[in-house]
């Protein structure tokens, strides 16, 4: 990062461009920051050198070996200089560079730069251009097995392009398996999920699979929004696309509330189940027990077991309400 | 003595003089900001605006900024590739009377979308009117960076694509008042398409509903007049999943802890669906002041964390959704405040009724009559010279 060029500074063994005989015919660039430049950095003597040459470089439009290594250098400085990652890509396109090279050097910058754009963007670029994902899903596994790293946004957003580009779906779900078994309240890995059987096809079987997998998933954790918004999820995916859809998850989540459970988002789950069903049918004799579960448990809620959203929960049963006295339903 | 009930309170002058700092000279760790040193502007102008603090700029330094910013715009000639906009820093303008070596170099230089905005956001702010921009060079260079799924890449070269860049192209065009040939159906279905199965929006088509994403993609549908679009239902899931993202501050995804920055992402979200006023007030503020540093001053990201000039912005952007006392009232969709947007509409009425685009593009002096009934303005001001 370019957070130790203090520290790389006080190496010994860096010679400065400048003093180096295969850097003679070169002549630096400074920098033009204007007259009175603003948010000035203060940057080190190495990065100011290496920024130098590498503009010098840009502007004579060298794209040689040298080239290639001082663009090392200068990303190595500032990785997040997008610049300088796309002159390093006409470089190694104008070489015709051995871009299995630059995938080996990628792992290494990936690893020290796990979130920061420009990598990524880069190690994409590259792939495109060998055209070949071979060790994307890996990379990205290590990425994301990586201590305290399973929800890296920029990782998942990769391995989610490497798999919709190179069709590699095959061994996915397996993948989250493990991780939702690791950590449960992984939401990465439960969208993951929801992206892989949404590719394979959201079936009435691998519907009423996923419902029981997320059901047993609760079971062990109920105070989950991930495994939760999952559910609603698949059933929001149902022919019907309704949330009384499968007459078992009703009865699991009946069940959880009569054995005393009081998680905000089964009682949110039961609350939207029950007005969904209060708008559909209206005409129906329970229309009114319905509503009145809603707004009970919207003021449970609010009062007892979901505080912080009180103001949220008055809402909710107020806009049943009105809906409610609309004079006639067109949901 | 302050008794332990009575709320802590915000050290506005603090956050002024933190903020201040960075408008100067920023040390060498930070080097890897170099990129995005128009970021930093922004964060500390809109900053101090929102602390009404601007008067703490002084003449010449509000000068220096306008001179700092206009000198990162690129405008391309007519047999370039459409690469209008801002760079938001240096690195790729060498000091060199060599005429070559600056022609070189210009296949290098592209306006980036989210330096433009922020450039853009800052002229602004400063009360600039903009009479320096090429209005329909800059919206091209939008348009050239749509991609054929709706989203749109940061530059013309070298940049990924995504929510991020939706939402700039979309504050661009809006404070430009000019959408060119930007094409905001293709741009719908792309924000449409990253929409979740729990009702937040990824960065890009089936990633995970994230916060900051879903702040994009709302804006983006507000600024491009979309928002209308979505319907009553996808509206009260969507504030759901806002809703639900407070714990006591707020975090970005679910079953992730809360960081400062959230209560501006999601907090402006709400606003935008007119859901804030549902969200715990104290709760937020709470959260947000236990992550300012009492004796720089700054908010972090979380408790004793390094304040940076990012959380800083964003957690008073927070509390100014609150209300909180010393603070102007942000608008949402901007970022920036409702003062500097006040503006903004002088600057739409202005080009409405003078020529129009052609104008801008060709005369930018401005007109000295409506320069004067407009705040602040520099466009009479013979003490900017093109850099």
């Amino acid at each position: 990062m370019g957070d130790s060029s203090d520290e790389e500074n006080l190496g010994t063994d860096w010679l400065p461009y400048s003093e180096r005989d295969d850097w003679a015919d070169v002549t630096p660039l400074p920098q033009d920051d204007g007259p009175n430049p603003v948010v000035s950095i203060a940057y080190s003597p190495k990065f100011r050198e290496v920024f130098d040459y590498m503009r010098a470089i840009i502007a004579k439009g060298e794209k040689s070996q040298r080239a290639l290594d001082l663009t090392t250098e200068a990303l190595n400085l500032n990785p997040a200089n997008y610049t300088v990652w796309q002159y390093r890509r006409d470089i190694l396109r104008e070489l015709d560079a051995d871009l299995q090279d630059e995938l080996d050097y990628l792992d290494e910058v990936i690893r020290q730069n796990a979130k920061n754009y420009q990598v990524w963007h880069h190690r994409r670029v590259i792939v495109q251009m060998m055209n070949c994902a071979q060790w994307e899903l890996e990379l990205t596994q290590n990425a994301l097995d990586n201590d305290g790293n399973a929800k890296n946004y920029h990782a998942w957003q990769h391995r989610q392009w490497a798999i919709r580009t190179f069709n590699l779906y095959d061994d996915e779900l397996e993948f989250v398996n493990r991780l939702i078994s690791e950590d449960q309240r992984n939401n990465s890995a439960w969208n993951q999920r929801f992206f892989v059987l949404k590719h394979l096809g959201f079936t009435p079987q691998v519907i009423e699979r996923e419902l029981l997998y997320t059901m047993n998933h609760i079971r062990v954790i109920k105070n989950n929004e991930s495994a939760w918004n999952y559910l609603v999820g698949v059933l929001r995916q149902s022919p019907r696309g309704q949330l009384n859809s499968s007459p078992e998850v009703v009865q699991f989540s009946e069940g959880l509330y009569s054995a005393g459970n009081r998680s905000p988002y089964l009682l949110a789950f039961l609350i939207d189940l029950y007005q969904e069903q209060a708008l559909q049918r209206r005409e129906a004799i329970d229309n009114n027990q319905l509503a009145q579960k809603v707004y009970t448990l919207c003021e449970d809620m609010a009062t007892k077991h979901d505080v912080i959203r009180r103001k949220y929960w008055s809402y909710v049963a107020e806009h049943l309400k009105t809906q409610l006295s609309k004079p006639s339903s067109t949901e | 003595m302050t008794d332990a009930k009575e709320p802590e309170p915000v050290l506005l002058s603090k956050h002024a003089k933190n903020l201040l700092r960075f408008l100067h000279l920023l040390p060498a760790r930070m080097s890897s900001h170099d990129s995005t040193r128009s970021t930093i502007v922004f964060f500390a102008i809109c900053g101090l605006d929102v602390l009404n603090s601007l008067n703490l700029v002084t003449p010449q330094m509000r000068e220096d900024i306008i001179n700092w910013t206009y000198g990162g715009l690129v405008v391309p000639r007519d047999d370039e590739k459409p690469c209008g906009g801002f760079m938001g820093c240096r690195a790729m303008l060498p000091q060199t009377e060599d005429a070559h070596l600056l022609e070189c170099m210009r296949q290098y230089q592209w306006g980036h979308l989210a330096m433009t905005y922020t450039s853009i956001a800052v002229l602004v702010t400063l009360g600039d009117d903009l009479s320096r921009l090429d209005r329909k060079s800059i919206v091209d260079g939008v348009a050239e960076v749509q991609r054929p799924d709706g989203s749109f890449s940061a530059c013309v070269n070298g940049s990924e694509d995504d929510m991020r860049f939706v939402y700039c192209a979309a504050t661009i065009c809006h404070m430009l008042d000019y959408w060119g040939s930007v094409n905001k159906e293709t741009m719908y279905q792309f924000i449409m398409r990253s929409l979740r199965y729990d009702y937040g929006f990824s960065q890009e088509l089936e990633g995970e509903a994230h916060g900051g994403t879903t702040y994009c993609a709302l804006a983006a549908l507000e600024l491009s007049g979309q928002l209308d679009r979505l319907d009553a239902t996808t509206v009260e899931r969507i504030k759901r999943w806002l809703v639900f993202r407070q714990m006591d501050g707020f975090q970005g995804r679910p079953n992730k802890p809360v960081d400062t920055c959230y209560s501006f992402w999601i907090g402006a979200s709400l606003r935008i669906l007119k859901g804030f006023e549902l969200t715990d007030y104290a709760a937020n503020r709470e959260y947000i002041l236990s992550t300012q540093d009492k004796l720089i001053g700054g908010f972090a990201k979380w408790p004793q964390a390094t304040p940076d000039p990012f959380h800083t912005y964003l957690g008073l952007c927070g509390l100014a959704f609150t209300g909180e006392p010393g603070l102007s009232a942000v608008m949402p969709s901007l970022n920036f405040s409702m003062a500097a947007h006040a503006h903004l509409k002088q600057l739409h009425e202005h080009w409405r009724a003078s020529k129009g685009l052609c104008h801008l593009s060709i005369d930018g002096s401005g007109d000295a009559t409506d320069a004067a009934t407009t705040k602040k303005t520099t466009s009479s001001s013979p003490l900017i010279s093109a850099q």
